[in-house]
This record gives C-alpha cells, sequence and structure tokens, in this order.
C-alpha cells in the first residue's frame, strides 16, 4: 500500500482500521503521515518486548525521524491504527529537496536533537527489558544478575566515554566505548579495535570512565585494566575500579543501580 | 565542532563546575554550544534532579524552545560539569533567518521532533522515578 502512495507526488489520504499497522519498525521508508483523524499508537519492540512511546491523535506527525534522518532511513519506531483512523501521507521527495537547501547549522542542530531522541527510545528499550525481568523473576527464585561473586553483576550495554588516567601520548578527547558487565568491583568495557590507534589498552593502564546509569546516575569511575580479550571486532577489557570517590556517591549510585530488585 | 558552528557564534562564557547555565522553567531562547568542557542536562523529579544526559563540545543546547517558537519553557537545566565549561552563543537572528526560510511543511517536522523529544524525555523521567 506504502510503494503505491510514494508514486503519487501529492498528499494522499489513506484509512486504516483498528489493529492496522501503519509504519513498522526497521523498515524503509521517509514518507511523512499526518493523523487527521483517530488514534496512533507509537511504539518500539525490543528483545521480544513491546516498548510504548506515544498515543497521538488528531494533528500529530508520524514519520519525520526516518525523512530527517540523514544516518538512517529505516523506521526507528512501528505505528499502529488503536482505532479506525484517517491519515494524509506527505511524499518525501519535493521535501527532500528543501531539506537539502536548508542550513547546515540548523540541521547539525536538527541532527543532534534527532541522536538525543534516538538515544531516549534505546533508553526506553532498556527500561522495559529491566521491568520484565523484574516482573518475572519473583523473590526467592534465582536473580540473573547474582553469580559466584561477592557482588551483583550485571549484564548492560551502556554507552561511555573514556580516556587515560595519566594524560599521555596522543589526543586527550574521550574515546567511547560501551559497558557490557559491570558489579560493586569492577567493569567488563568493550571499545572498537580502532580506538587502539588513539591509546593502548594494555594491563595495568588507568583510564577515567564517565556514564550514565539507566536509573539516570552519573558514574564517573577509574579503572584499571586487568584483561584484554581481543576479536577482530572488538576488544574487550577487563577492569577493575582503583577509585569510587565517595564524594561523589558513586558507591551508594553503583550499589543502588546494581541492587536485584 | 563543525566549522559552520562557529560561524553562528557571537559570544562566549565561561562557567565554573557546578555553575547553572540555563535553569529549567526559566523563559528564554537563546541557543548555546559548548566549546569545551562539557555539561549536564539535568530535569527536575519529584526524587530530586537527575542526570538526563552529558553535552560534550559541540553540542548544542536550548534548541528546543528556539525551534517551537521561543514560547515554551526550558525543559531542562543545563550545568557546567567537570571544571570550567567554555560555552558559545549563537546568533539568534542568524538561526532565525534559517528556520524562516524553511517551508511549512518542514518547520511542521522539526516542531514534531520537539515535541516527541520533550514527552519522551518526560515519560523516561517519570518511570525512572516511579520506583
Amino acid at each position: 500500500m506504502k510503494k503505491d502512495t510514494e508514486q503519487i507526488r501529492k498528499k494522499k489520504v489513506l484509512t486504516y482500521e483498528k489493529g492496522e499497522l501503519i509504519i513498522k519498525q526497521g523498515d524503509y521508508g521517509i514518507s511523512i503521515y499526518k493523523i487527521l483523524s483517530g488514534r496512533v499508537k507509537i511504539f518500539r519492540t525490543y528483545d521480544g518486548v513491546e516498548v510504548p512511546l506515544a498515543t497521538l491523535e488528531r494533528g500529530s506527525i508520524i514519520g519525520e525521524m526516518a525523512f530527517l534522518n540523514k544516518d538512517a532511513d529505516v523506521r526507528s519506531a512501528s505505528a499502529r491504527a488503536l482505532e479506525d483512523s484517517e491519515l494524509e501521507v506527505w511524499h518525501p521527495r519535493d521535501l527532500v529537496e528543501k531539506y537539502a537547501k536548508t542550513s547546515i547549522v540548523l540541521k547539525i542542530i536538527i541532527d543532534q536533537a534527532l541522536s538525543r531522541l534516538s538515544r531516549i527510545n534505546r533508553f526506553m528499550d532498556q527500561l522495559a527489558v529491566k521491568k520484565r525481568e523484574e516482573v518475572s523473576q519473583p523473590k526467592g527464585k534465582e536473580d540473573p544478575w547474582s553469580s559466584t561473586r561477592e557482588f551483583y553483576r550485571k549484564g548492560v550495554d551502556i554507552a561511555c566515554q573514556y580516556k587515560p588516567a595519566h594524560g599521555g601520548k596522543g589526543s586527550s578527547a574521550p574515546l567511547t566505548g560501551r559497558i557490557k558487565d559491570i558489579s560493586m568491583g569492577g567493569m567488563c568495557l568493550e571499545v572498537l579495535p580502532r580506538n587502539e590507534s588513539a591509546t593502548s589498552h594494555e594491563v595495568g593502564k588507568t583510564f577515567h570512565i564517565d556514564a550514565v546509569l539507566p536509573n539516570g546516575q552519573d558514574l564517573n569511575v577509574t579503572a584499571e585494566i586487568v584483561s584484554v580479550t581481543k576479536r577482530p571486532s572488538a576488544v574487550r577489557l577487563g577492569m577493575k575500579f582503583k577509585e569510587l570517590p565517595d564524594y561523589y556517591g558513586t558507591k551508594k549510585t553503583l550499589g543502588f543501580f546494581l541492587m536485584p530488585t | 565542532m563543525h566549522p559552520a558552528l562557529h560561524s553562528y557564534i557571537v559570544g562566549e562564557t565561561t562557567y565554573s563546575d557546578g555553575e547553572v547555565i540555563i535553569e529549567e522553567g526559566s523563559q528564554g531562547s537563546w541557543v548555546y554550544v559548548i566549546l569545551e568542557g562539557s555539561a549536564k542536562v539535568k530535569k527536575r523529579t519529584p526524587k530530586g534532579m537527575i542526570t538526563i544526559d552529558i553535552l560534550r563540545e559541540g553540542g548544542v543546547f536550548g534548541e528546543m524552545v528556539f525551534l517551537e517558537g521561543g514560547k515554551s519553557a526550558r525543559s531542562a537545566s543545563i550545568v557546567a560539569a567537570e571544571g570550567q565549561v567554555r560555552v558559545g552563543l549563537l546568533d539568534t537572528q542568524k538561526l532565525i533567518d534559517d528556520y524562516e526560510a524553511l517551508p511549512s511543511e518542514l518547520k511542521t517536522l522539526i516542531g514534531s521532533l520537539m515535541v516527541k523529544l520533550r514527552n519522551t524525555t518526560s515519560k523516561v523521567c517519570s518511570i525512572i522515578t516511579a520506583k
């Protein structure tokens, strides 16, 4: 249905029955929809969990993220009609040409807003999955984060920035990585092999790591590399926390974040 | 940072650690860019202030009010983090000229993006603090 309408350059009105999918997350498409009547649910699907993002009504726009995002033309979320709905479809071709002429600065600002929204949406995914785990793990059952170690180990995927703790050669611009596993004592940091060109990841090196935990708290720690596992796609650094400065309340933050409930 | 942003900078201010650059709920439509250092994006919640994002060099902030037509209140606070932060003020007139040059459909799309950003941010905050 969508394919056909994209051939037509003028605005076109489509009707969707209650329950019908209007946009599917991951599909290609940059058409824009404006709700003329009815209600539409916007949601993401992550790890089998449906993550509701919004319910939109008359006058709302759907699909602008994929249109404005120059790096991706796949749909970041799905849209489903909650009741019989009428939507106006805007053919994107004319708008693409017009948007190409927009000032660079305005586009930079919009790009940043887009990536911020994408990040928040992914964060919503994590929160939804966490909630599911809490619901499906009643008290008394084995906790997925506990291990034989002293503290809970928590499988996570948190974007972070890190830089050598003692300056050193090369640029001081922070590098990015992902925290894959975290406990009160240390963490597993996964970085891209190309980061090696900016800094060496040897056992014994210390780094400052800066991240925002899923509970919204900042994490600022210094950690020492205790193991390095190199794979073609990523380097995994086993790290032990050296300092958990208490004036940041880091211990409390981490402890709270790592609590199983 | 993109050189195009540099050409829009009309002023510079330095803030020290913890200083509030923008206060949530206040009025104002200036748009800023971080030239050096970093800043935290914080939101007020019933359980206190929470950090929702960290801005670094090249990071633009204050754009939401501007792109919504300058009428709404600041949706979050921006607080200087990790020592000093040097912040550039962007030329409002240039930004307005750029914005006004957009066709109305594009303005609608950008407005919609801002609404989603605002709503989703609030939603995340309420989920986090509901526990």
